[in-house]
C-alpha cells in the first residue's frame, strides 16, 4: 500500500532486542550496554571508527538509524537540504553530563564535553548521512506520538522536507532505548503504514511475545 | 498568516531590562568582565557577561524562590518585562512558553555536588530537583499562568532562535493565539571549564569578526519575545510595528562542534529565512551574525554570508562582544537587538574590532548608527551538532 506521507521503515530497539520492520534483526538480552552496542555494531558490518568516541546516546541513535537505513540511501533520493531529523526523549543527553562532570574534578575533557547536548547526537546523524535539512531534539517525560507526528508532518507540509528521521531515544543510568521511523512524503515501499499518532505508538510499544 | 512581535524582554550583562540595554547599546558599554559569581573556582580568570546581581537579588525581581536555578530565575525576569510589555491579558487566548536552555538548573546542581564531594553528605539534594532543561521552563509558566502549551528547547547555541521559530509554526498552525518564546543560560562551571577544554575561549575580553580574534567569551542571559497572531494583533492597543518573516533550521552535517569552512549549513538557514520571507537579498538593512569570535564561526558564518550577498553584504555586527556568548539565551536575546534595531532605527556597533579579516570582502560596523532606516533584519544563530538557525524580522509597513 501507498500513501502520501508514510512511515516506510522503522527501527525499535529496546530490552536488549532490535526490531526491523517488524523482524526481530538481533538479540542480546541483559548484555550491558557497551557489549550491546559492540556487538550490534560488528553485526551490521559498519565500518565506522568514529562510532568508538560517540557517547552512549549517541551511539544508541547512531545504531538505530544504521539499522533504519540499512537497506537505502538518503543522499540517492533526495537532496541534503530535503532530509531531516526530529527526535525526543527524556534525559536529554544527562550520561554524556554525568560523565564529563566526572572528568571536570580533575582536567574537563573535551571528548566528553561535546557530547553534552542531544544535538550533538543529531550532528553525528547528519555526517553520517549527509542530512542538512532541519533537525530538533525535544525533551518530553515520556515519548508523545501526537506532538512528535504533528511536528514532522508540519515540516513536510511546509518547508519542502521530502524524508523524515523521526522517533525517540533515551539513555540514561544504563538503560536505552531507540524508536525511529523513516517518514517519507511519498513512498512506495512495501511496508508503508500511514502516519499517525496510533500507528506510532502501535509500533512503540510492541511488546516481545518469545 | 502573519506572526507579530507583540512585547519583548531581556536581561543580560548589558542591563536588566530593554531601557537598560538600549542605554548600554547606544553607549558602547560593553557588559564583559571578572567573574564574581563563579569566584574561587576554576577557570575564574576568565573574563565572562556575567549579570552582577545575586541569586536572591534575582529572585527578588523575578518574585521566584532564590533555591530555583539561575537559569529560571532570568528566564522569569525576562519572560515577565516581555508579557507587561505585550500589554497581554492571556484569559481566552491559547498561549505557550517555549523556551529553550542548554545549561538547565546546572548551577544548583554544581553547588550540590561541591558540598556532596565534601562531606559525602545528601543534605541539600532539593538543588537537584530543577535540574533538568524542562524543569526551568516549568518554573517559569507557571506563575506566569501559561497551561495551553510549554515546551523546551535544547539545541545548543541556536536553541532560543528554534524557540521563536518553533512558536511562530504553532501560530501559524493555528495551535497557539499567542506564544512566549526565547530562551535563558545562567553561568555554570560546566560550560565554562568545558568551552574551556575545547580551547576556543578567549582568556582576553572577545574580538568577534577580528583578523586576531582569539574566541569566545561565555555570558548569561535571557530574551523573550511575545509573538502573536494576526488575529490578536489586530486587538492591541499598542500595534505591533514588527512581525517575524521568515525563518529557517538547517544542518551542517560536518563537525560535532565546528562549522564547515564554507558555511554550508550557515547557508541553508539564510536562504532559507530569505526564501520564506519572500525578500531579496538586497531588502536585508542589518545582519545581526551569530558572530562568536573564534577562528572558525566567524570564517564560515562571513563565507556563507558573501555567498549569499556577493558584493552587496549589508551592515553587519556581532553583539556578543557586549553580552559575552549566552549559549542557549543568544537567539532571544539577538532577536530582542534585532527588533530593537528596526524600532530605534539604529545599527549597534561590534565592539573591539580592529582589523577586519583577510579572508572577507565586508566588515561588520564599529560605531553606533542612529537614525537609519532598518526595515528588515536577518539574525543567525549556529549551534554544536551544525544546527543552524536564521530567523527574519520586518518592519510592519
Amino acid at each position: 500500500m501507498s500513501f502520501d506521507k508514510a512511515i516506510s521503515g522503522y527501527v525499535l530497539i529496546k530490552e536488549g532486542r532490535v526490531m526491523y520492520n517488524d523482524v526481530v534483526l538481533f538479540q542480546l538480552p541483559d548484555a550491558a550496554p557497551a557489549i550491546f552496542f559492540n556487538e550490534l555494531y560488528n553485526a551490521l558490518h559498519i565500518n565506522y571508527p568514529k562510532f568508538f568516541k560517540m557517547d552512549n546516546l549517541c551511539k544508541t541513535v547512531f545504531l538505530a538509524t544504521e539499522v533504519l537505513l540499512k537497506d537505502r540511501s538518503l543522499t540517492g533520493k533526495y537532496k541534503a537540504e530535503e532530509t531531516g531529523i526530529v527526535f525526543s526523549n527524556a534525559n536529554s543527553s544527562i550520561d554524556a553530563d554525568v560523565r564529563y562532570y566526572q572528568s571536570s574534578m580533575l582536567a574537563p575533557s573535551p571528548a566528553l564535553f561535546v557530547y553534552t547536548l542531544p544535538n550533538v547526537a543529531i550532528g553525528e546523524l547528519c555526517i553520517r548521512h549527509g542530512i542538512k535539512g532541519e533537525t530538533a531534539c525535544f525533551v518530553f517525560d515520556i515519548f508523545d506520538s501526537v506532538f512528535q507526528a504533528w511536528y514532522v508532518d508540519m515540516l513536510l507540509d511546509t518547508i519542502g522536507t521530502k524524508a523524515c528521521i523521526s522517533g525517540w531515544a533515551d539513555f540514561c543510568d544504563e538503560k536505552f532505548e531507540a524508536f525511529f521511523y523513516l517518514l517519507e512524503a511519498e513512498t512506495d515501499n512495501k511496508l508503508s503504514i500511514k502516519h499517525n499518532s496510533e500507528n506510532i505508538d502501535k509500533l512503540y510499544n510492541h511488546v516481545w511475545t518469545s | 498568516m502573519e506572526v507579530y512581535i507583540a512585547g519583548k524582554g531581556i536581561i543580560s550583562a548589558i542591563g536588566l531590562n530593554v531601557d537598560e540595554t538600549l542605554q548600554s547599546l547606544r553607549a558602547g558599554k560593553s557588559g564583559i568582565g571578572n567573574q564574581t559569581n563563579l569566584s574561587g573556582r576554576r577557570d575564574n580568570h576568565l573574563p565572562t557577561g556575567e549579570i552582577k546581581l545575586s541569586n536572591a537579588e534575582l529572585a527578588t525581581m523575578a518574585g521566584l524562590s532564590a533555591e530555583y536555578s539561575r537559569t529560571a530565575l532570568l528566564s522569569m525576569i525576562a519572560a515577565k518585562e516581555a508579557m507587561a510589555d505585550s500589554g497581554i491579558h492571556i484569559n481566552g487566548l491559547r498561549t505557550g512558553f517555549i523556551s529553550a536552555t542548554t545549561v538547565g538548573g546546572m548551577d544548583k546542581t554544581e553547588q550540590f555536588m561541591t558540598s556532596y564531594i565534601r562531606d559525602g553528605e545528601f543534605k541539600n539534594i532539593e538543588q537537584v530537583l530543577y535540574h533538568d532543561s524542562g524543569a526551568a521552563t516549568e518554573l517559569v509558566a507557571e506563575p506566569l499562568g501559561i497551561k495551553h502549551f510549554v515546551s523546551t528547547i535544547s539545541t545548543a547555541c541556536s536553541s532560543s532562535a528554534n524557540s521563536i521559530m518553533y512558536a511562530a509554526r504553532l501560530i501559524k498552525t493555528g495551535v497557539l493565539d499567542v506564544a512566549i518564546a526565547g530562551g535563558a543560560d545562567a553561568m555554570s562551571l560546566f560550560t565554562l571549564s568545558g568551552f574551556n577544554a575545547l580551547m576556543i575561549l578567549d582568556e582576553n575580553y572577545c574580538t568577534p569578526y577580528d583578523e586576531n580574534r582569539k574566541g569566545l567569551n561565555l555570558g548569561e542571559g535571557a530574551g523573550y519575545v511575545v509573538l502573536v497572531s494576526e488575529k490578536v494583533a489586530e486587538r492591541l492597543l499598542k500595534a505591533p510595528t514588527v512581525k517575524l518573516t521568515g525563518y529557517a533550521n538547517a544542518n551542517d552535517a560536518f563537525h560535532q562542534t565546528a562549522s564547515s569552512p564554507e558555511g554550508k549549513g550557515n547557508y541553508l538557514a539564510m536562504q532559507g529565512a530569505l526564501k520564506m520571507s519572500g525578500l531579496e537579498t538586497t531588502a536585508i538593512d542589518y545582519i545581526n551574525l551569530h558572530g562568536t569570535g573564534t577562528a572558525n564561526n566567524d570564517l564560515s558564518e562571513g563565507m556563507a554570508i558573501q555567498r549569499i550577498f556577493g558584493e552587496q553584504v549589508p551592515k553587519s555586527s556581532s553583539t556578543k562582544a557586549f553580552t559575552g556568548h549566552t549559549l542557549g539565551a543568544c537567539g532571544g536575546i539577538e532577536a530582542i537587538f534585532s527588533i530593537m534595531a528596526i524600532e530605534q532605527k539604529m545599527i549597534f556597533p561590534n565592539l573591539r574590532l580592529k582589523t577586519p579579516m583577510k579572508e572577507l570582502s565586508f566588515a561588520p560596523v564599529t560605531e553606533l548608527m542612529e537614525g537609519v532606516e532598518v526595515k528588515n533584519v536577518l539574525s543567525n544563530s549556529f549551534g554544536f551538532g551544525g544546527n543552524c538557525s536564521s530567523l527574519i524580522f520586518s518592519k510592519v509597513n
